[in-house]
């Protein structure tokens, strides 16, 4: 860029461009991503360019879809009765954090109103989340303890039996409030420590501290 | 109900409308399996990557927002985006045939682009530009290359790649945004 620079704005929408074509390698990618997270103005951009380039996508020609879509419903959708409570731990990359893990029933706090569909809590309890449902949407709220140290936050994952980990969003000092008509019985609730504004890759990167399955109380 | 039958079924996928899940599968499971074949160039990744989509998209269809792009847009959005970061997770110098794929696919992208007016602005745009940097905006989209891909395919400098395209990227911009 040694002749006549780009303006700010000019960087930003090129960077939101190079991120829309996907050219960036995996840490500017995450870097980008992160950006995403914490700025909506940029996050605007981004989008911009995907509506900017979908006229590119008739260039993907269709290719026929194998029948997967009863594997995606039996992870999405799995039956009633909670199936295997620790199915999701592989992910969690085992005894690093497993010792820190405990699926607190709800019966041990204080029974708050609405009644939680789960509570994300440390085995002693100094930290806690307390999750309840109501009016379509999971509500996510501090009820012990203190948010993640300056320059981390903890980011809160839903993950359906036998898929990724999906970001429901960072837990800060607000209650996090997330649209979600129908609390998903059987998938768990995880909460990483990721840096500032969120994991930067779209998966937790940090250690998991709390998970919880919903309504396996 | 809209003119986006794909905008509607994801507004009821947020209302955790299941049988509409199954609907927007049947009708956009062909187009995302494209895109994800296309990127990846390998099927069993691509399968697993597109049960991976519609979790997401199951999952996010709340944050979809019609009035910020059509839902086939959104969709292979977030198609893209799980097949470049699958790419880039990939050790370097491991992407391969892109050049053959965005010369035998170009010219049955561009008679199909010509059916719509929106898309005939974008063909006009691209048109503005060198041929060169043209074919490597659209060989970085429809292929998901790196910028190392690019350079080494143009046989230029990795920075020089990034400044091209960036100046083209935003040559584009204004055009169709005029």
């Amino acid at each position: 860029m040694s002749d006549t620079p780009l303006t700010p704005r000019e960087a930003d929408d090129a960077l939101a461009a190079e991120y829309v074509l996907g050219v960036l390698d995996a840490s500017e990618r995450a870097e980008v991503a992160a950006r995403i997270k914490r700025e909506p103005i940029f996050a605007a951009r981004v989008l911009d360019w995907e509506d900017r380039l979908a006229g590119l996508n008739d260039g993907f020609a269709e290719a026929r879809a194998p029948k997967l879509l009863p594997k995606i419903e039996a992870r999405l959708f799995p039956k009633a009765a909670p199936t295997r409570r620790f199915g999701v731990v592989g992910w969690l990359s085992g005894g690093l954090v497993a010792a820190a893990l405990a699926l607190v029933s709800i019966t041990v706090l204080a029974p708050p109103r609405p009644a939680p569909v789960a509570v994300l809590a440390t085995a002693d309890n100094r930290l806690a989340y307390r999750v309840t449902h109501f009016g379509g949407s999971l509500q996510v709220t501090r009820v012990a303890g203190v948010p993640a140290v300056a320059g981390q936050v903890h980011e809160l994952w839903v993950i359906a039996p036998g898929a990724s980990p999906v970001s429901l969003g960072l837990l800060e000092d607000r209650p996090l409030v997330v649209s979600y008509p129908v609390p998903p019985a059987g998938f768990v609730l995880a909460v990483s420590i990721e840096p500032e504004g969120g994991s930067p890759t779209g998966a937790p990167t940090g250690p998991v501290i709390l998970t919880a399955e919903i309504g396996a109380t | 109900m809209s003119d986006d039958p794909i905008a509607d079924l994801i507004a009821k996928c947020a209302a955790a409308d299941r049988a509409a899940f199954r609907t927007l599968y049947r009708d956009s499971s062909a187009k995302l399996m494209g895109v994800l074949l296309r990127m990846l160039k390998e099927r069993a990744e691509a399968e697993d990557a597109l049960q991976e989509v519609y979790t997401r998209v199951w999952l996010r269809a709340d944050r979809y927002d019609p009035a910020k792009g059509r839902g086939m847009t959104w969709l292979i959005a977030i198609a893209r985006n799980l097949a470049i970061d699958r790419l880039r997770a990939r050790p370097e110098g491991t992407s391969d045939d892109g050049l053959d794929t965005v010369q035998d696919s170009a010219p049955r992208a561009e008679t199909r682009l010509v059916a719509q007016g929106e898309a005939r602005r974008m063909s006009d745009c691209f048109a503005t530009l060198d041929p060169d940097k043209a074919d490597a905006v659209k060989g970085a989209y429809l292929n998901g290359l790196s910028y190392l891909d690019l350079a080494a395919r143009h046989a230029v400098p990795l920075n020089t790649m990034r400044t091209w395209l960036r100046r083209s990227l935003l040559k584009l911009k204004e055009c169709l945004d005029q």
